[in-house]
C-alpha cells in the first residue's frame, strides 16, 4: 500500500500542479493584501483616525442607515440587523473585531475563500487524478499489476487527502507571509468572539465566549480543510465517472459557482439546504453571520456535507472496481 | 534525492492533515462545550489621544445630517467641514453619526452609548439636526393633526432634547454646539399658514431650550427656505437638495469664528 501511495505522490509531484497552485495563491493573496491596504488607507483619510472604535462606530451608523431605507428586503434586513447587534456587541465589549495583523488577514482570507477559491484549487488536483490515467491510457498499466483495484483507488484517494492538506497549508503560509509584510506578523493572541447562535429572533448572545485568535484560526483551517475534502471527494468521484478531465472540471466548477449564486437568492427555497454547495460557508457559523437558509446550523451543514462525502466515496469505489477498462 | 523529496512531501502533508483534523475536532469541542465563561468586561477604553491642532467635528441627528437629498452625498455637514478646512487651514476630522429617520427619542439613546460619548468628548464642534421626524412623521401629522397631538409631540420632543443637551454637556463642557432648526418643506401646499405656525413655534421652543445651556447655538433655517422653497428641495419635496444643503452649511460655517 505504501508503495502505491509513494507511486501516486511521485506522479503528483512530477506534474508540478502544486507549483501552479502556489503561484495562483501567491498572486491572489498579494492582490488582496494590496486591496486591503488601500481600503484601510482610504478609511484613515476619510475618518482621520487610526483608532478602530470610531471606525466601527461609523460602520454601525452606516448599517443603521441602510436599515432605515424602505427598500431593504426582509431577509437582507434580518442579516443586517444581526450584523449590527454583533458590531455593537464588539464595541460594547471593547473588542476589536479585526485586530490589524497577518493572523487577522489570514482569518478573513480563509473565511472568504472557503466556499469558492479553496474548492477550486482542490478541484484542479482532484479532477484529473483518475481521468488523466484514462486519457493517457496508463490506467491499463496500472490495473494489470497484481494489486486489487480498490487499493489502487485508495492510494489515489490518500494522495488526494495529502495534497488537500498541503493546499490548505500553502494558503495559510502564503497569506501569512505576504500580508505580514504590510500588516505585521503580530496578533495571535487577539481575542475573538465566537458562539453566536442565530435564531429567528436574531442573535443569541447566551453562549458567546472569547477565544484567542490562534485557536480560532486553527478552527477556521479545520473547517476549510473539511470543506476541501468534501469538494475534493466529489471531484474525485467525477474524475472516476467521467473519462475526460475537462468535463469533470466543468461539472464541479458549474456546481460550485451555482452554489455561490444560490447562497444569495436561496433563502425562500427551503429544501435547497440539502445541496452541498449551499453548506460550504462553515466559517459563518463561527463568526455568527446569518445562514443562507433559516434553521441551518453547524452540525446540520456538517452532516449534509458528510453524507455527500460518503456517497461520493461509495460511488467512486464501486464504479472503479467494476468498470470495464478497454 | 527524488525519493527524499517524495518522503518529505508525504510526511509534511500527513502532519498538516492531522493538524487540520485537530482543528476540526476543536470546532466540535468549542461548539458543544457548555462551559460558561464570563467575558471580561474591559470598559477602560483608552482616552483617545487628540492630535494637537486637529479640529474634530461630531454631527448627530437625522437624514439632514446624513446628507439625504444632496447629490454629492456630503450633506450640509460635509460642506461645513470643507468650509472649516478652508478657513482654519487645518485637517478637520468629521464623525458623522446621523441616521436617517432618527427621532429625538432615539438620539437620546445614541448619545448615551459609551463610544458615542467618547467621540463627543473629543469634539471641538458638535452639529445637531433633530426633530424633523418627530414633527413631520412622513408629512402626516402636520397636515391632519389637531392642536393636542402636536402639543403632545412637542412636549415629548422638548424633554428628549433637554436630555440630549444634558448628555452632551456631561461628556463635553467646552465644545460649541450648533443646533440646526427646522424649515417648513410644505410651504407650497395648502394650509401653509398653519404648518408654518407650527414649525415656527417648534423652533421657538427649541431655541428657548438651547438658550438655557452655555455654548449651544440655535441656527435658524426657516427663513432660508421661506421664499424659494421649491428651488431648495429635493425631488421628494421634503429633504433639501444640494443647494439647500449648501445654504444651511454656509449659515452654520459663518457662525464658526476663527482667530
Amino acid at each position: 500500500m505504501s508503495n502505491l501511495v509513494h507511486n501516486e505522490v511521485m506522479k503528483l509531484l512530477a506534474k508540478k500542479k502544486l507549483w501552479v497552485i502556489i503561484i495562483i495563491v501567491a498572486v491572489l493573496v498579494s492582490l488582496f493584501t494590496y486591496a486591503q491596504m488601500r481600503a484601510i488607507e482610504t478609511q484613515r483619510e476619510t475618518l482621520g483616525t487610526e483608532d478602530w472604535r470610531p471606525i466601527l462606530q461609523q460602520q454601525i451608523i452606516d448599517t443603521q442607515n441602510r436599515l432605515s431605507s424602505s427598500r431593504v428586503s426582509d431577509e437582507w434586513r434580518q442579516q443586517l440587523e444581526m450584523g449590527l447587534t454583533q458590531q455593537q456587541y464588539y464595541l460594547d465589549q471593547n473588542i476589536n473585531p479585526s485586530e490589524p495583523g497577518a493572523p487577522t488577514f489570514m482569518r478573513l482570507f480563509i473565511e472568504s475563500a472557503i466556499d469558492l477559491f479553496i474548492p477550486l484549487l482542490v478541484m484542479v488536483i482532484a479532477s484529473d487524478l483518475v481521468s488523466s490515467e484514462y486519457s493517457l491510457g496508463s490506467v491499463k498499466l496500472l490495473l494489470t499489476r497484481p494489486v486489487k483495484r480498490w487499493k489502487v483507488l485508495l492510494s489515489k484517494y490518500i494522495t488526494l487527502l495529502l495534497s488537500i492538506s498541503s493546499i490548505i497549508a500553502i494558503v495559510g503560509f502564503l497569506s501569512f507571509l505576504i500580508s505580514g509584510l504590510v500588516f505585521g506578523y503580530g496578533g495571535w493572541g487577539a481575542p475573538i468572539l465566537t458562539g453566536f447562535n442565530t435564531g429567528p429572533e436574531g442573535l443569541d448572545f447566551s453562549n458567546v465566549r472569547l477565544i484567542e485568535q490562534w485557536k480560532f484560526l486553527l478552527m477556521t483551517f479545520g473547517l476549510a480543510w473539511f470543506v476541501a475534502v468534501v469538494v475534493g471527494t466529489l471531484s474525485f468521484m467525477l474524475s472516476v465517472l467521467v473519462r475526460s478531465t475537462a468535463a469533470a472540471m466543468g461539472i464541479i466548477l458549474a456546481t460550485l459557482i451555482s452554489g455561490a449564486i444560490l447562497n444569495n437568492v436561496v433563502s425562500s427555497w427551503e429544501s435547497a439546504k440539502y445541496l452541498f454547495m449551499v453548506n460550504l460557508k462553515l466559517t459563518d457559523y463561527l463568526t455568527g453571520s446569518a445562514p443562507p437558509i433559516e434553521g441551518m446550523t453547524l452540525p446540520f451543514s456538517m452532516l449534509v456535507l458528510t453524507i455527500w462525502w460518503a456517497a461520493a466515496l461509495i460511488v467512486s469505489f464501486s464504479v472503479f472496481t467494476r468498470r470495464d477498462v478497454y | 534525492m527524488k525519493i527524499n523529496k517524495i518522503r518529505f512531501f508525504t510526511i509534511l502533508s500527513t502532519f498538516f492533515c492531522l493538524l487540520w483534523a485537530a482543528g476540526l475536532a476543536l470546532v466540535f469541542i468549542e461548539y458543544y462545550s457548555s462551559e460558561q465563561q464570563p467575558i471580561p468586561n474591559n470598559t477602560d477604553i483608552p482616552e483617545a489621544e487628540k492630535k494637537e491642532g486637529d479640529l474634530i467635528v461630531v454631527a448627530l441627528g437625522d437624514s439632514l445630517t446624513r446628507g439625504t437629498g444632496d447629490s454629492s452625498g456630503k450633506g450640509y455637514v460635509g460642506y461645513v467641514r470643507e468650509e472649516l478646512e478652508e478657513k482654519s487651514a487645518q485637517p478637520v476630522t468629521l464623525f458623522n453619526l446621523g441616521i436617517r429617520g432618527q427621532r429625538s427619542g432615539q438620539l437620546v439613546n445614541q448619545v448615551q452609548e459609551t463610544q458615542v460619548k467618547n467621540q463627543l468628548k473629543q469634539a471641538d464642534y458638535i452639529l445637531i439636526t433633530i426633530g424633523g421626524n418627530d414633527l413631520f412623521q412622513g408629512g402626516q401629522t402636520l397636515l391632519d393633526a389637531d392642536q393636542d397631538t402636536i402639543e403632545k409631540l412637542q412636549k415629548d420632543y422638548l424633554s428628549n432634547l433637554s436630555s440630549i443637551f444634558q448628555e452632551i454637556r456631561s461628556a463635553n463642557k467646552e465644545a460649541t454646539i450648533f443646533f440646526v432648526g427646522l424649515y417648513n418643506p410644505f410651504l407650497e401646499l395648502d394650509d401653509s399658514k398653519k404648518t408654518s405656525d407650527v414649525v415656527r413655534l417648534w423652533n421657538y421652543n427649541s431655541a428657548e431650550l438651547a438658550a438655557d445651556y452655555q455654548g449651544i447655538v440655535f441656527v435658524p433655517t426657516f427663513d432660508l427656505f421661506e421664499l424659494n422653497v421649491a428651488d431648495y428641495l429635493y425631488t421628494d419635496e421634503f429633504h433639501p437638495n444640494k443647494a439647500g444643503h449648501q445654504i444651511i452649511a454656509e449659515r452654520v460655517a459663518s457662525l464658526i469664528t476663527w482667530q
